[in-house]
Order: C-alpha cells, then sequence, then structure tokens
C-alpha cells in the first residue's frame, strides 16, 4: 500500500471516527444497530425491541452525517427469497436527525435486511443491516 | 435466551432416546415449538365493537344460518360453510345463487386473521361479512334487505338492541353493517380445539417421553420434513400454520378465455376502494392502530396472481384445495410441491420455491403429518344460539 492510499485510508477512518464520536444515542435510546459509512453513522432501534413475525413494528433511526441528507427512506428486503415487504413503510422526521419509520411487517421468518436510502441532492446513499427473525 | 437454550439442550436426548420417536435436533426442537401454543386467545376486535358481544353473538349466529337476507331466501352463510364439512362445502368452486371462481375457505379460526378472504379484499371480519350478503352470485341481498329482516323479526331485534344499545334505525347500510358485525362476533367463536399435533408439541416443551411417542411415526418423519427440507414452515407459520400473507405458487389464475383472477394485485384494489375499509366511518377504533396494515399495505408487480396462505389446521377436511379448488387431495397438494413447474412460477416469483422432489415415502409422511392436524371436534355441530336476557330464545 502506497503512502498516499495509508494517507486516505487514515482521513477516511478519521472522519467516520468523528461522525461516530458525535453520533450518540441519546439516554433511554438503546440501539438494535449501527452502521458506518465513510461519511455516515446511523443508529437504528425497532418499537418494539423484538421483532415477531407477521406483527407490525417501527423503526427510529439517527443519522450523523456531514451532510445531513434531505430525506430518509427506509425499506426491508429478503435477499435470500428474493423479496420485500408487503407493507410500505413511512417515515416522519423527528428533528436533529431523527426519524421514525411506521409499518414495517416482516411476514416470513428468515434472515431480513433493512434498507436506509439517505437522499441527498445528486445522490442516494444506501447503507443496509441484516436482522434474523425467527 | 439462556434458559431456552439449556432447555433445548435437555431436551434433545430424549426425543432421540425413545425408541418411538424420530430424531430431531435442537434446532428443529425450537422450530416445532413455534407452532404452539394452541389454543391461541382471541383478542377483541378493535374495529368492531360488539365483538365479544354475547347479544351479537346470538344475532350472529342466528343470522349466519338464515336465509331470508338472501335475493330469493335460499342461500345463508352456512350453504357455504357447512359446519358438517369443517365449514366449508366439498366443492372445487364455491355455488351460492350462482357460481363463483373460488374455493369457499374454512371460516374455523377467521378471527385470528388479519386480512380477510382468497385476495385480502377485507381487511375485518365484520366488512368481509357483507360482501357474500351483497354479491349478486352469493346471496344477492340488499343493504335494504338484511336490514328490513333484523328490523322486522321481533327477536333479531331484541338481539340488536341488548348489542348495540339501539334498536335497529331507518339507516339501512348501518344495519347492514351492524348486522356484518354481529355475524363477525359469532363467527370469532368459531374456533378449532386440540389437534394429535399440539399434544405432540406440548409433550416435546415439557420433555414427556411418554407422550410424544403417542405421535405416529409417519407424522413425526412428515413434521421433520415440514420444517426442514420442505421449508413449509416459512409461510405456514406458526400456531395458526399461516403467516397471513399472500404468495404465488405456480396454481394457473387464469379462468377461461380473456378472464384471470389477479389474486391479490386485485385484492388491494379492492380494499382500497371499499368504504367499509379499517380507514372509514364504519371502523370502532377511534385510536386508528387496527387500520395500520390498511395503511401501509403496497401493491407490487408480484402481488398479481398471489393468494392468501390458508391456515393448516384441519386441512385434512377442507378439500379440495387451493384459491380455485383445482387439486382434490392433500396427496395432489404435496405433488404440486414436490413437483413443482417453475414455469408456471412468475419470473419474479421468490426464490424459495423449488421442487421439493419428495419420495414415495416423504409424501406419504408429509400426508400424515397434515392429518396430524385435524381436531376431532372440528365438524361437530354448533350448539344453539345463546339466551340474552330480555329476548325470546
Amino acid at each position: 500500500m502506497s503512502l498516499r492510499a495509508i494517507a486516505g485510508l487514515a482521513a477516511a477512518l478519521s472522519v467516520a471516527s468523528a461522525a461516530a464520536n458525535t453520533c450518540a444515542a441519546p439516554a433511554g435510546f438503546a440501539p438494535a444497530g449501527r452502521i458506518e459509512s465513510r461519511d455516515t453513522v446511523l443508529v437504528y432501534r425497532t418499537v418494539p425491541p423484538r421483532i415477531e413475525v407477521g406483527k407490525h413494528f417501527a423503526v427510529d433511526a439517527i443519522v450523523c452525517a456531514k451532510a445531513a441528507p434531505s430525506a430518509l427512506r427506509v425499506d426491508a428486503q429478503m435477499p435470500a427469497h428474493r423479496h420485500g415487504m408487503n407493507y410500505r413503510a413511512r417515515v416522519a422526521p423527528q428533528g436533529d436527525g431523527r426519524y421514525r419509520a411506521d409499518g414495517l411487517l416482516f411476514h416470513m421468518p428468515g434472515k431480513w435486511q433493512f434498507v436506509f436510502d439517505l437522499e441527498r441532492p445528486g445522490s442516494t446513499e444506501r447503507l443496509t443491516a441484516d436482522v434474523l427473525v425467527e | 435466551m439462556r434458559r431456552a437454550a439449556i432447555l433445548l439442550a435437555a431436551l434433545a436426548p430424549l426425543v432421540t432416546a425413545a425408541a418411538e420417536t424420530v430424531e430431531l435436533d435442537p434446532v428443529e426442537i425450537r422450530l416445532v415449538l413455534r407452532h404452539g401454543p394452541w389454543p391461541q386467545p382471541l383478542l377483541r376486535d378493535p374495529s368492531n365493537r360488539v365483538s365479544g358481544d354475547a347479544g351479537a353473538i346470538a344475532l350472529g349466529q342466528r343470522l349466519f344460518f338464515d336465509a331470508r337476507p338472501s335475493a330469493n331466501g335460499t342461500v345463508a352463510c352456512a350453504t357455504c360453510h357447512v359446519p358438517a364439512r369443517a365449514w366449508t362445502d366439498g366443492r372445487a368452486q364455491a355455488a351460492g345463487l350462482g357460481p363463483l371462481d373460488r374455493n369457499t375457505p374454512t371460516v374455523l379460526d377467521a378471527g385470528l386473521g388479519r386480512w380477510f378472504g382468497w385476495d385480502g379484499a377485507a381487511d375485518s371480519l365484520w366488512a368481509f361479512a357483507v360482501k357474500p350478503m351483497l354479491h349478486p352470485a352469493e346471496m344477492g341481498g340488499s343493504a335494504h334487505g338484511v336490514a328490513a329482516v333484523v328490523r322486522g323479526d321481533p327477536r333479531y331485534a331484541c338481539l340488536y338492541e341488548a348489542a348495540f344499545r339501539a334498536p335497529p334505525g331507518a339507516d339501512d347500510e348501518r344495519v347492514l353493517v351492524d348486522a356484518a358485525k354481529a355475524l363477525a362476533a359469532y363467527v370469532e367463536t368459531i374456533r378449532s380445539g386440540r389437534t394429535p399435533f399440539d399434544e405432540f408439541r406440548d409433550a416435546l416443551a415439557r420433555g414427556d417421553r411418554a407422550a410424544l411417542a403417542r405421535y405416529p411415526l409417519a407424522a413425526q418423519r412428515g413434521l421433520k420434513t415440514f420444517v426442514g427440507k420442505g421449508a413449509c414452515r416459512v409461510c405456514h407459520f406458526g400456531p395458526g400454520f399461516t403467516n397471513g400473507e399472500f404468495h404465488e405458487i405456480g396454481i394457473p389464475f387464469t379462468l377461461g378465455p380473456g378472464r384471470v383472477d389477479a389474486g391479490r394485485h386485485e385484492g388491494i384494489k379492492r380494499l382500497r376502494s371499499d368504504p367499509l375499509n379499517l380507514l372509514g366511518r364504519f371502523s370502532d377504533d377511534a385510536s386508528g392502530a387496527a387500520a395500520t396494515q390498511t395503511r401501509h399495505v403496497e401493491s407490487t408487480h408480484a402481488s398479481f396472481g398471489q393468494f392468501k396462505t390458508p391456515s393448516l389446521r384441519n386441512v385434512a377436511l377442507t378439500a379440495p384445495y387451493m384459491h380455485n379448488g383445482r387439486l382434490a387431495t392433500l396427496r395432489d397438494v404435496v405433488r404440486h410441491y414436490s413437483e413443482l413447474d417453475m414455469d408456471r412460477v412468475h419470473a419474479d416469483g421468490e426464490s424459495l420455491l423449488r421442487p421439493l422432489k419428495l419420495s414415495e415415502r416423504e409424501t406419504d409422511d408429509l400426508v400424515a403429518f397434515l392429518e396430524s392436524l385435524t381436531d376431532p371436534r372440528a365438524s361437530d355441530p354448533p350448539g344453539p344460539p345463546a339466551t340474552v336476557a330480555g329476548c325470546a330464545s
């Protein structure tokens, strides 16, 4: 690895680390997961905490990013089955980088994947997190 | 979680030690336990203010067996939902005043559902109960006709007032919807009881070797296929053996030249345009929580040709099978999945579906397992309607 590449990696890690450091969940918010990219940290929890097959649930997300997204979309899919949910979540901004997505429902047991799309002018950043539901 | 792991570790040797039982590993045991306990508690429907009300249940039971609301006075709910046939009719496709395209589903345990009808066009049991009363090929009735029967029969009017705290008024649509809510309150009480599988499942939970050994070996082998190789449990999930959602499984949905049954795709359209859906003024759920599914349901390209996953409880009593009654026997159903024609499954269908390629013995075993989901009292006649104080019995 060249010195330039190492310097680039160090810079990227520094940015991510800075974002991570400034993305602490508030008191009472027990994250179920944390996703980090170069410029963004997203922590989330589900409400209720335990996802049950066939029961609606919500997702609370906190986004920490150098460039705040103009909108957040939340979806989920079962990659192994090549399908998503039969329901569309609606996301409501709560301010200060916090969002609530309502109306999710996993209709099968197995490995699901949360999909968070952060909309910014001219681009969409996709963050994903796997979740196993029994 | 730790306690559960310890319990499962302790159970595994019990299951393998008995000579009369099939070996189940800890993962299989955990999956089997997910199909219980049974019966499940029935929660009152918040969108139906008379759910669980004795007067409404009595009125609903009488209406269920009453043909007077139909156009010519010959068709009742019980014409197709025959108690002695596990609340189905034994026909491939239903027939009321005229022929219909779909198979009659049982109403056993219907109160546990989330969507109603093969296409889920109704989001409540009471909204679903209105449809056959008005459908021209089912009962062919009208709001005015149903309301006239309720208002004109002194016993019905009395039960109505007991349930709804007011006599049936002049608004025909309101009385029709209330009659449907009474029907739903009655149907919620039509529950299936325990089955040989439930005895096995509970014996597994408590580590009862003697009780485990009473479950037929073929059914045990079939159960192992059900939760394992067959992956049947993914859709036929939980204590009710259904995930309550919709799938396309390679059953043709053409009805004849130029006619198709679009299933869930059309069902969502009908749901959204239905003034009786849970977003409308007839829902009694002031919180709006019951309508969550209706607010968020989404129609996709894959919805076309999807039909609701039926419960497998009492499935041995409800032949013929599939949304159009195309398959005559349980063996035909198992063979359908064993020899699945992938050319008939949507190109964007679920990759979960694949031919299971079951041997003859595996087929027999799976059928034996499905037969073990039978409540021996599922076809018993219902008792007489309850008496309600102040109303003639």
